[in-house]
């Protein structure tokens, strides 16, 4: 990881020494990982593509102002996380209709006779939905760590809060999807329903 | 243990971060009260079942181009030009770094006058014309040498002296010369002016005579007239 971050502190060296293309480097390291998270939050693909490229021409736009070189990664993710939630207030209103709507989907789905692919990609709506049903502060520490694999560390310097703090976080925000997925019965078999 | 302090240790238990001891310790409490048991399961099926969520790749890869300027195009003509004559293996590269030296070290040469010599199993690089080994002198050839010099030396210096004397005799000669035309023509100036002044007194004097002359004849007939 250090190596890694010497590697992001060298290529951001060079795209303030006026090397345009060592930013495309960047983009083409942490793109994908930018693109995933965005994903999570959404669970659409054009939404995410969207933010991942408003994240890398914020990066592009205000990296001369990052104080430490080699902490790139956390700084991106910062910038992410502040789109992604911009997004949702944005489209929070609608998003929430179609969550109220869905509250009695769960019942209606799993009554109906079973199309097995039907199921699970219903379920995986309703995964999203239950991760937006979570406060951002939460939200954001589950989808780090389950999803991106982010130390605690790491995740407290990018939200700027003690680890402690992310680790209750975490703890919380996992008992709240414990909740909902129970009350929406999804569990790990409905993904392997045949 | 209390159950606030295992449920705190839940998290480090689920991703790692105990140590072996504490480890132990909260899995010996857990067994022992059934509810924890069942929060860390739930806990451990949410994270499953979390892991469900599939996740789709980016179709397109984002590149930020650089801002179009004079220069930026410039630039990136000639790296796309470096980069399209850049060969891609390394014997290519090689080949190629051999054949730029090569090229360099002829151009170098043919701008400053570089020649390559071998001669007598020695190999040397020398720029311009190269200059002829010098030859030594015994004692005596340099002894004839200077004596040479300065007779030549002395002789030459005896030349300008003479022609120094020369040339000073002549101008004083010369300066003589003028000197004394210039007294002849000073003592005929001063005779012409005598003669002049001579001759004007001589007039004034013959004036005077024929007027005294007048004047006693005037007196003579004056007096002669009055008797």
């Amino acid at each position: 990881m250090q190596n890694k971050n010497m590697e992001d502190a060298q290529l951001v060296q060079e795209f303030l020494g006026g090397n345009h293309q060592a930013f495309n480097k960047l983009i083409g390291k942490w793109q994908d990982r930018i693109h995933h998270f965005a994903y999570r939050y959404f669970a659409n693909n054009d939404d995410a593509a969207e933010i991942t490229q408003k994240t890398f021409i914020k990066a592009y736009q205000k990296l001369n102002t990052l104080d430490d070189a080699g902490k790139f990664g956390s700084w991106l993710y910062r910038i992410a996380n502040n789109m992604c939630l911009d997004e949702l207030k944005r489209v929070g209103r609608k998003r929430a209709v179609s969550l109220e709507a869905l509250k009695s989907a769960p019942q209606t789905a799993t009554e109906r006779a079973a199309d097995s692919e039907l199921i699970r990609s219903e379920a995986v709506v309703l995964l999203h939905k239950a991760l937006l049903q979570l406060p951002n502060e939460q939200r954001i520490v589950v989808i780090m760590k389950e999803y991106e694999g982010i130390t605690f560390r790491e995740i407290a310097e990018i939200l700027d809060e003690s680890e402690n703090t992310i680790k209750s976080r975490l703890y919380y925000g996992l008992r709240a999807l414990k909740k909902t997925f129970d009350s929406w019965n999804i569990n790990k078999e409905v993904f392997s329903y045949d | 243990m209390t159950k606030d302090e295992a449920r705190e240790l839940f998290i480090d238990y689920m991703y790692g971060g105990l140590d072996i001891d504490t480890q132990q310790k909260l899995e010996t409490f857990i067994g022992q009260h059934s509810d924890l048991k069942d929060e860390l399961d739930g806990l451990l099926e949410t994270r499953q079942v979390l892991q469900q969520m599939p996740v789709e790749n980016p179709k397109e890869q984002i590149v930020i181009m650089e801002p179009s300027s004079v220069y930026s195009s410039i630039r990136n003509w000639w790296e796309n030009l470096i980069q399209s004559l850049s060969p891609r293996s390394g014997v290519g590269r090689f080949a190629f770094a051999v054949a730029s030296f090569v090229f360099l070290f002829i151009i170098t040469g043919s701008l400053t006058d570089m020649n390559l010599k071998m001669e007598g199993g020695e190999f040397s690089i020398f720029f311009g014309e190269q200059v002829p080994d010098q030859v030594g002198y015994s004692a005596a050839q340099v002894e004839l040498l200077i004596n040479q010099v300065q007779a030549e030396n002395a002789a030459l210096v005896a030349d300008i002296v003479e022609a120094a004397q020369d040339q000073q005799e002549s101008q004083f000669q010369l300066t003589l010369s003028s000197f004394a035309e210039y007294l002849d023509e000073q003592r005929t100036s001063d005779l012409q002016l005598i003669d002049y002044s001579l001759t004007s007194l001589e007039e004034t004097t013959y004036n005077r005579f024929v007027q005294t002359d007048q004047v006693l004849g005037e007196i003579i007939e004056t007096v002669s007239l009055n008797k």
